[in-house]
């Protein structure tokens, strides 16, 4: 091979093996495109920062000389990011803990209760982690609106819960499945119902699963948009996405403000996802791939 | 006394523990799914107590009388051809890269990661932003380059803005193949790589009789997962054009939706949902008997 081909004088030089030169390029055009990657954050940072006349005369990549922090203020009230934020953190921050818990529960019952029907009831459940919401919007809207629930918290969270469910359960039924028998006999010959077994046994040991589970569905939640658009129509009710989405259909031209706008929906979830980056892998590979 | 004996059956605390997440699921997401079938037959606006029955008249008139269904439906094919390629063969060419042993390749791999966590709608604002004709990035740069002729009106003009839209979609999924791949590739036997190496199989041979085959099932799932994921294509689509110019980027799943919610033709926009449906079912379930079989085999 061509590529190992050692080269004497570096090699007795530094005493290091010799340099593979297939590894140097390949970091280096993996380098070139991660650089691409990241240039359409840049723009939009850079962007947010110039006034629409700066925009107009300097180039994409020149950072903004006198930084317009102003933008940000603009948008945050014009784009009325306090009603928008404050909706999409209510039904993030109750929809994704008790969604959690209940798929916990549905999992350990189908993975450690013998039930007639159980295995029926599985397949049922993991049917919907294939099944796209986009497809019924229609009969959702509907659905909720006979409850009487359309502009409500109630009326966007429980079709979240009930799209989220699916693939939650996999997971954890996957997970609880693979936790010995004994650790669970024993809790039960000591007595314990099965409440107890699962609140003292089985949500301790699948904590770091739960976290995962938790980021993911925070995510998604935060960034869901079709559901939303659909079921919240009064601009009271939207969340983050929808008052984007508003934004750019009304001041598309203000493009300072509008790249603040961008920037302020997408922060929350790119801070959640570098601090938690780990957990987003093992969520998402626990349950697709496990060989 | 009573009341422990019932708390005390294994039944009822199976119908506890099981039911709330068993009851939201079938309520809100079984039965609409029955019910857009049950509203396929039926001349409806959404909001009138009556509906008509029509029996298969929605389904005449979306494949007859409405153009644009057709136009939506060859998009929603090009669309899903598309992304069955390109984003996984992006990403299985990233993460083999990213799982050599190189410098900084966390970061490489949070890098092209970081796009698929950004909500689609802001996705699509952000390029919507990007190709702008004057002041956009692809425009800049291209007449950077000396190439002026080569702007376009990436979302203007009807014979480009699905390929436009698709840019985006690609840079916003690329990252989520990299990462199923890059997790396959742990399942791949080190010390067969190692026999094959000394050997003296090259680089190629490696990947080709080694590494391939073992990730023969990681590319079944990405694939099915990407077919899925991009017959939904909703929102990027809605947030780039809207199905515009003149419904050139018509997708199902958004004619579907403009029918039902915006056009208040219930039963027409219930037809479309039916046929994506039947699509759908047509890839999910023997993709669902397979993995059913895979993990009985491998119990």
């Amino acid at each position: 091979m061509t590529s190992t081909a050692p080269l004497p004088a570096l090699q007795t030089e530094t005493g290091r093996p010799p340099r593979d030169w297939v590894l140097i390029g390949l970091w280096i055009s993996l380098f070139v495109v991660a650089v691409i990657w990241i240039a359409p954050f840049v723009f939009i940072v850079f962007t947010s920062l110039k006034s629409t006349t700066q925009v107009m005369t300097t180039s994409a990549f020149s950072p903004p000389v006198d930084p317009q922090f102003g933008n940000y203020a603009s948008a945050w009230a014009r784009g009325r990011f306090e009603t928008t934020f404050v909706n999409s953190a209510v039904i993030a921050a109750i929809k994704v803990p008790l969604g959690l818990f209940i798929s916990a529960m549905a999992a350990y019952a189908l993975a450690k209760i013998p039930m007639r029907f159980g295995r029926l009831t599985l397949v049922l459940i993991l049917f919907g982690t294939m099944i796209p919401f986009q497809v019924m919007l229609a009969p959702i809207f509907t659905l909720v609106n006979g409850f009487g629930l359309i502009d409500t918290y109630p009326g966007v969270i429980l079709p979240y819960l009930a799209f989220g469910i699916p693939y939650q359960v996999f997971i954890l039924h996957g997970f609880f499945r693979s936790i010995p028998h004994e650790l669970s006999e024993a809790a039960r010959i000591d007595g314990a119902s099965h409440f107890v077994t699962f609140r003292r046994v089985f949500l301790p040991v699948s904590l770091p699963v739960l976290a995962a589970l938790f980021i993911l569905d925070f995510v998604a939640t935060w960034n869901e948009f079709a559901m939303a658009l659909v079921l919240l129509q009064d601009r009271e009710m939207w969340t983050l996405p929808l008052g984007l989405s508003a934004f750019q259909g009304q001041f598309s031209r203000d493009y300072g403000q509008l790249n603040a706008a961008i920037v302020m929906t997408v922060l929350p979830a790119t801070i959640v996802y570098l601090i938690f980056q780990r957990y987003f892998v093992s969520g998402l590979t626990s349950g697709a791939v496990k060989g | 006394m009573a009341s422990r004996a019932i708390w005390s059956d294994t039944r009822v605390q199976a119908a506890l523990l099981l039911g709330p997440a068993l009851v939201i699921y079938v309520v809100f997401a079984v039965f609409p799914m029955l019910d857009v079938i049950w509203l396929s037959f039926f001349k409806w606006n959404g909001l009138d107590p009556v509906k008509v029955y029509v029996g298969s008249a929605n389904y005449v008139d979306v494949f007859t009388k409405d153009p644009v269904f057709w136009v939506a439906f060859r998009n929603t094919v090009i669309w899903t051809a598309l992304s069955v390629a390109i984003p996984p063969m992006i990403g299985l060419a990233l993460a083999l890269g990213l799982n050599q042993p190189i410098f900084g390749r966390n970061t490489l791999r949070a890098v092209y990661y970081l796009p698929v966590i950004i909500a689609p709608i802001a996705v699509a604002t952000m390029w919507r932003w990007m190709y702008d004709p004057f002041f956009g990035l692809f425009g800049q740069i291209l007449t950077s380059l000396g190439l002026q002729s080569w702007v376009m009106d990436w979302l203007g003009d009807r014979d480009i803005a699905l390929y436009s839209a698709f840019g985006a979609y690609v840079w916003q999924s690329v990252g989520f193949s990299m990462v199923l791949f890059l997790a396959g590739l742990q399942g791949v036997n080190k010390s067969l790589v190692e026999a094959a190496r000394i050997d003296g199989a090259g680089r190629w041979a490696i990947f080709r009789y080694v590494t391939l085959p073992a990730l023969r099932t990681t590319l079944t799932i990405v694939l099915v997962l990407a077919i899925i994921s991009s017959l939904k294509a909703f929102d990027i689509v809605y947030g780039l054009t809207g199905g515009g110019p003149a419904q050139s980027t018509q997708m199902l799943a958004l004619w579907a939706f403009t029918q039902s919610m915006q056009i208040f033709d219930f039963g027409r926009g219930s037809a479309i949902s039916v046929v994506l449906l039947g699509v759908t079912l047509a890839i999910v379930i023997p993709y669902m008997r397979w993995t059913q079989k895979r993990e009985e085999a491998s119990e």
